[in-house]
C-alpha cells in the first residue's frame, strides 16, 4: 500500500520543552515595573500583617494610655479617645483589610465564575436568560444602601458577615465579563472535541475552558479583592465595621468622631488613609502585570 | 541593473522576554523589472518577514540587523520613514496577507482609492473617478460597486479591489503576500489568473510569497525556496520543475500529484523545521533530509551556482561537480524525486472500492437556516435534498467549495444540528437509529460511535492539557478505564498514530508538537472510543504541504486496519483521490455528482466538478510537453 521509511526522527526535534507555566507567568508579571512595585508593596503589607504582634508596640485594644495625645516617641501616631495606641491599631488593621480582601475577592470571584461561565456557555438558552436576568438585577440595585441596610440590621457584625455582604453585592460586573469571555471560547474546536469525548457540561466549562482563562480570572480576583478592601473601609468609616476587630476604616471612624482634624491630630487621620490608598494602588499595579498575561500585545517587546 | 537587489539581508527578532531569533540570515536575491518571482516556504520559514522587510514595514521586536535592500539604485533599508513615503505605493505597493481586513470598514471603497490617487498624483475630481473606473475594469469588477462599503462585497471581490488598489498609481514593484489564502479554490484560481494577466499587460515586477507551491510554480518566472530563514534554492521555474536541486524542494514538489494519473505518489517530509533560536550546526534541513551525508550536520552549505540556478546543499553540489567531495562520503547519483517516505495510490486500489454494508444513510436531507432581523425572517437554504450512503470501512469524500453545505451535512450527521426535512439514519451495531431524534444520554452514547477530526489541529487540542490528559477523557467516559489500564491504553493510542515511544509523549503539551503531530493526536483521540464513523473536516488543509501526505497515509492505514468508515470533507480533489473510495460533489447545497472517486475525477459529468478539477494548480502540466 505505502512505503514508510521512518528514518528521520521527528520526536527528537521537539524543541526544548515548554517551561513551567508558573515560572513563565512570574517572568511576564515581573517584567512590568508597575507590577513589580505592586508585588513588593503588597508583600510588605502581608509581612506586616503576619508579624503584627512583633511590630506593634501595644495591643490594638489596650486602652491604658493617656487619651488623645499627639505623636510622641512612645506613641508614634498618638492615642485615641479610649487611650489606645493608634500606631498599633494601624498595624493590626492591616490584618482585617487583607483578610477581607482575600476572602471577599475569592468569594465574589467564585460567584461570578459560576454564574458567568454557566450563563455564557448556555448562551441563548433559558438558563442563560435566567442567569443574565439575575446578573442584570444585581447590577442595577444600588449597592451602597443595600450593604448599609444588610449590615445595619445584622445582630453580629463579624468579619464573615462583612465578607459575605461585600461578595454578595459585587459579583455581578465580573459575572458579565466572564460570560462575554466564555462566549468567545466555547466555539473552539477543543470544546466540541470534549463533547465528542463524552464530557459533561460542568466538566467542559470548569475543566476544559476555565484553565484557558486563568489569567483573566486572576485579574478579576485582584480587582474584586481591591474592591472588597475599599468596601470594608467604607463600611467601617460609616461605623458599620466589624465590631470585634480594628480596621483602618474603624480608625478613621474614631478619628472623625473625636474631631481629630479640629484638634490638630492630623496623623491620626492621614496615616490610616494613606496606608489604605497605597495598598489599593499597589493592587491596581499588580493588575497591570496580570493584564500582560491575558493580552500579549501589551507586553513591552 | 536589477530593480530590487537584496544583499546579505539579516533580520533579527529581539523580544525582551525570550531569546533573540535570527528569522532571516544572510539572504541575497534580486528581481528585475517586470519579473515575476515566487518565494515559497513553510510556515515559520521567514518568507513573510522578508516581504515586510522589503516594504520596510517590519515592526518591533523585529529589525533589519544587516545587509542592504537596494531599490532602483537607492538603499531603502536605512531610509527614514519620511524618505520612504515617496517610494510607497508609487514605486512599491503590496497586497497584504490579511487582505480581507485591510480595507477600512467605515469608508466607501471609492474614497479609499481617491485617498491614494490624490495623495500621489495630480489627478482631481472627475479624473480620479475615471481612474478608479479603469482600475475596476482591470480587475473585472463592475464599477457600480465603487460606492459600496467593504462589508457589502464578497471576499473574492475585496481581494480584487485590494489588487486594484495596489496598482492604482502604476507601481513598478508589487509584493503579494499570500494574496489568496483563506479564499475558495475557484475564486483563488480566477484572482491569480487576473494577477498574471495584469502583470503581463502592465509589466510591473512581483514578489509572490506563498506556502502554496502549486500556485507559485504556476505563475512565477523564477522561484526561490526558503527554509529556516535562508534561500536554499533559486532557479527558473521551468528548470526547477524539471530538475529540483535541493532535497527540500524535491520534498515540496513531491507533495503534489495529478489526481487523474494512473498511479499517484505523493511524498512527505517527516519532522519539523528547526527552532531558529537554537539553530543547529551545519545545514538546517539535515535532520529531515534523506540524502544527507556526514558533512551536512557539521558544515553549513554555501550557495553554489549550478547551471543557471543557485542551491545551498552539499550533496547537490557534489553530485553536479560544483564542489569537491572532500569527505569521500557516498552521495549516490542525482535524483529528481524526494527519497523520503511516500504515499502511493494506484488506479487498481482506488477501483476495488470496498462495498461494505451501509453505515449512515442520508435520505433527501434539507437544512434551512432562518435568521430573524426584526420582523423579517431571512431563510438560507444550506442543503437541499441531499442523498447519499456512507459505508462501513469505506471512505467517502464530500467535495465542494466553501458555502456549499459540506460542514452543515457534517453537523447533521454528528447530531449537532437537525435536518429541516429528510432523515439521517445510523445503522449502528445496536440497530438503526434516526440521528435527529437522539437526545441527552442517547446522543452521548452515539458519540461513542461517531467521532470528529477537526480542520485546525491548533485549536482542536486544549492548550492547557497534556496529551495524556486529553486522550484519557474519552477512555474514562466511554470505556470506564482507570489507573495503569488507562495509561497503557493512552500510550497504545499514541503509538497507533506513530507517536512513539508513547511514554515520551504522554506528558507533553500541544505547543511542543508540530502541526502534523498535533493532527495525529486529534486522530488518536477520535480513535480512542473505537468509533464506527469518523467525520474528518478538512483535516489536512491547515497543515504545511510537506507533511500533508503523512496524515493522509495515517488515515489510509486506519481504514484498512480497523475498517472504520470515514466521511472526508474537503475542497481538494487530490487528497480525495488519495484516500477515498467514493466522492460526493456538492454545489450550493445540492449533490451534483457522486460515484467511485476515480470515475468522478477522471470523467466528471458535471460542469462544477470540472471547474473544481481545473482549479487544482498543476505546475507539472508545463513540463510534460
Amino acid at each position: 500500500m505505502s512505503s514508510t521509511q521512518n528514518a528521520v526522527l521527528p520526536e527528537e526535534q521537539v524543541a526544548a520543552a515548554g517551561t513551567d507555566p508558573v515560572d513563565r507567568w512570574y517572568r511576564v508579571v515581573w517584567s512590568s515595573k508597575k507590577a513589580r512595585v505592586g508585588v513588593v508593596v503588597v508583600a510588605i503589607y502581608v509581612l506586616v500583617a503576619l508579624l503584627a504582634p512583633v511590630i506593634a508596640p501595644y495591643g490594638p485594644t489596650d486602652g491604658s494610655f493617656t487619651p488623645l495625645t499627639g505623636p510622641s516617641a512612645q506613641h508614634l501616631l498618638g492615642t485615641n479617645v479610649a487611650g489606645v495606641d493608634v500606631f498599633s491599631q494601624v498595624i493590626y488593621g492591616s490584618r482585617v483589610s487583607l483578610l477581607v480582601g482575600l476572602l471577599g475577592g475569592l468569594l465574589a470571584t467564585a460567584i461570578a465564575l459560576l454564574i458567568g461561565m454557566v450563563s455564557g456557555y448556555a448562551e441563548g438558552t433559558v438558563v442563560d436568560d435566567v442567569l443574565t436576568f439575575l446578573t442584570n438585577t444585581a447590577l442595577v440595585i444600588p449597592v451602597l444602601p443595600l450593604i448599609i441596610t444588610l449590615v445595619a440590621y445584622s445582630d453580629t457584625r463579624g468579619i464573615p458577615l462583612i465578607v459575605g455582604v461585600i461578595a454578595f453585592t459585587s459579583w455581578a460586573g465580573a459575572a458579565r465579563s466572564k460570560r462575554a469571555q466564555i462566549i468567545t471560547l466555547r466555539n473552539r474546536d477543543f470544546v466540541t472535541a470534549a463533547k465528542f469525548s463524552g464530557d459533561g457540561t460542568f466538566r467542559i466549562i470548569f475543566s476544559e475552558i476555565l484553565p484557558n482563562m486563568t489569567s483573566l480570572v486572576a485579574a478579576a480576583f485582584v480587582g474584586a479583592a481591591t474592591g472588597a478592601i475599599g468596601a470594608e473601609a467604607g463600611l467601617a468609616v460609616l461605623g458599620l465595621g466589624s465590631s470585634d476587630s480594628v480596621s483602618w476604616g474603624t480608625i478613621l471612624y474614631q478619628a472623625d468622631a473625636a474631631g481629630a482634624i479640629s484638634q490638630g491630630l492630623f496623623v491620626w487621620v492621614f496615616v490610616p488613609g494613606l496606608v489604605l490608598a497605597i495598598l489599593i494602588t499597589s493592587m491596581a499595579f499588580i493588575n497591570f502585570g496580570i493584564d500582560l498575561l491575558s493580552n500579549p500585545h501589551l507586553r513591552e517587546d | 541593473m536589477a530593480l530590487l537587489d537584496v544583499r546579505d539581508l539579516s533580520i533579527r527578532y529581539e523580544p525582551k522576554q525570550r531569546a533573540a531569533v535570527d528569522a532571516v540570515s544572510h539572504l541575497s536575491f534580486s528581481i528585475d523589472d517586470g519579473e515575476f518571482v515566487g518565494l515559497i516556504g513553510e510556515s515559520g520559514s521567514g518568507k513573510t518577514t522578508v516581504g515586510m522587510a522589503v516594504l520596510r514595514l517590519l515592526e518591533r521586536p523585529g529589525r533589519i540587523s544587516g545587509g542592504s535592500i537596494t531599490f532602483d539604485g537607492t538603499d531603502i533599508a536605512h531610509l527614514s520613514q519620511d524618505e520612504l513615503r515617496k517610494y510607497r505605493w508609487r514605486e512599491i505597493s503590496t497586497v497584504f496577507q490579511s487582505s480581507m481586513n485591510s480595507l477600512n470598514p467605515v469608508t466607501r471603497v471609492e474614497a479609499q482609492f481617491a485617498d491614494v490617487i490624490q495623495c500621489h498624483t495630480a489627478l482631481r475630481g472627475r479624473e480620479v473617478t475615471e481612474r478608479i473606473r479603469t482600475l475596476f475594469d482591470m480587475v473585472l469588477i463592475d464599477p457600480k460597486f465603487m460606492t459600496a462599503f467593504p462589508h457589502e462585497l464578497s471576499g473574492g471581490m475585496r481581494q480584487r479591489i485590494n489588487l486594484a488598489l495596489a496598482l492604482a498609481i502604476g507601481p513598478r514593484f508589487v509584493v503579494l503576500d499570500e494574496p489568496t489564502t483563506g479564499l475558495d479554490v475557484v475564486v483563488q484560481h480566477s484572482i491569480l489568473e487576473n494577477v498574471r494577466r495584469l502583470q503581463a499587460e502592465l509589466g510591473f515586477a512581483v514578489l509572490f510569497i506563498s506556502h502554496d507551491l502549486g500556485t507559485v510554480l504556476d505563475l512565477s518566472d523564477r522561484t526561490m525556496v526558503m527554509y529556516a530563514g535562508k534561500i536554499v534554492e533559486e532557479q527558473a521555474t521551468r528548470q526547477l520543475l524539471r530538475e529540483p536541486l535541493h532535497p527540500y524542494t524535491k520534498g515540496l514538489l513531491g507533495s503534489y500529484g495529478d489526481p487523474r494519473a494512473e498511479t499517484v505518489r505523493i511524498t512527505y517530509v517527516p519532522g519539523r523545521p528547526p527552532d531558529l533560536a537554537h539553530r543547529p550546526g551545519g545545514c538546517a534541513f539535515a535532520a529531515r533530509c534523506p540524502e544527507r551525508i556526514d558533512g551536512c550536520t557539521e558544515l553549513e552549505p554555501a550557495e553554489t551556482e549550478i547551471g543557471d540556478g543557485l542551491v545551498a546543499c552539499h550533496v547537490a553540489a557534489i553530485q553536479r561537480g560544483a564542489a569537491d567531495n572532500t569527505t569521500g562520503a557516498e552521495v549516490g547519483p542525482a535524483i529528481r524525486t524526494f527519497a523520503g517516505p511516500q504515499f502511493v495510490k494506484s488506479a487498481a486500489e482506488s477501483a476495488e472500492a470496498v462495498r461494505g454494508r451501509p453505515l449512515v444513510t442520508v435520505d433527501n436531507v434539507s437544512k434551512t437556516y432562518v435568521r430573524r432581523q426584526g420582523l423579517r425572517a431571512v431563510r438560507t437554504e444550506a442543503v437541499t435534498g441531499a442523498s447519499f450512503v456512507l459505508r462501513r470501512g469505506g471512505v467517502t469524500a464530500l467535495v465542494g467549495q466553501s458555502g456549499s453545505g459540506k460542514s452543515t451535512i457534517a453537523r447533521m450527521i454528528t447530531g449537532v444540528d437537525a435536518p429541516t426535512s429528510g432523515q439521517i439514519t445510523f445503522h449502528g451495531s445496536d440497530g438503526d437509529q434516526v440521528v435527529a431524534r437522539m437526545r441527552g444520554r442517547r446522543l452521548r452514547s452515539y458519540r461513542g460511535s461517531v467521532q470528529m477530526v477537526f480542520q485546525d489541529p491548533y485549536s482542536a487540542l486544549n492548550p492547557t492539557k497534556t496529551l495524556g490528559a486529553t486522550l484519557a477523557r474519552p477512555l474514562i467516559n466511554f470505556q470506564h478505564l482507570h489507573g495503569t489500564q488507562l495509561r497503557d491504553r493512552v500510550i497504545d493510542l499514541l503509538e497507533t498514530v506513530a507517536l512513539s515511544p508513547g511514554g515520551r509523549f504522554v506528558n507533553r503539551y500541544p505547543h511542543e508538537l508540530s502541526g502534523g503531530q498535533r493532527q495525529r493526536v486529534v486522530i488518536a483521540r477520535a480513535l480512542a472510543v473505537e468509533p464506527e464513523l469518523i467525520v474528518a473536516d478538512e483535516p489536512i488543509s491547515s497543515l504545511d504541504v510537506s507533511i500533508r501526505a503523512e496524515v493522509l497515509e495515517l488515515f489510509d492505514k486506519l481504514v484498512h486496519e480497523r475498517s472504520v468508515g470515514i466521511l472526508y470533507i474537503t475542497h481538494d480533489l487530490l487528497s480525495a483521490r488519495m484516500l477515498c473510495d467514493e466522492v460526493v460533489v456538492l454545489n450550493e447545497g445540492k449533490v451534483v455528482e457522486q460515484g467511485p472517486s476515480l470515475d468522478v475525477i477522471r470523467s466528471p459529468q458535471d460542469d462544477y466538478t470540472r471547474l473544481l478539477l481545473d482549479a487544482i494548480p498543476n505546475p507539472f502540466a508545463a513540463t510534460r510537453d
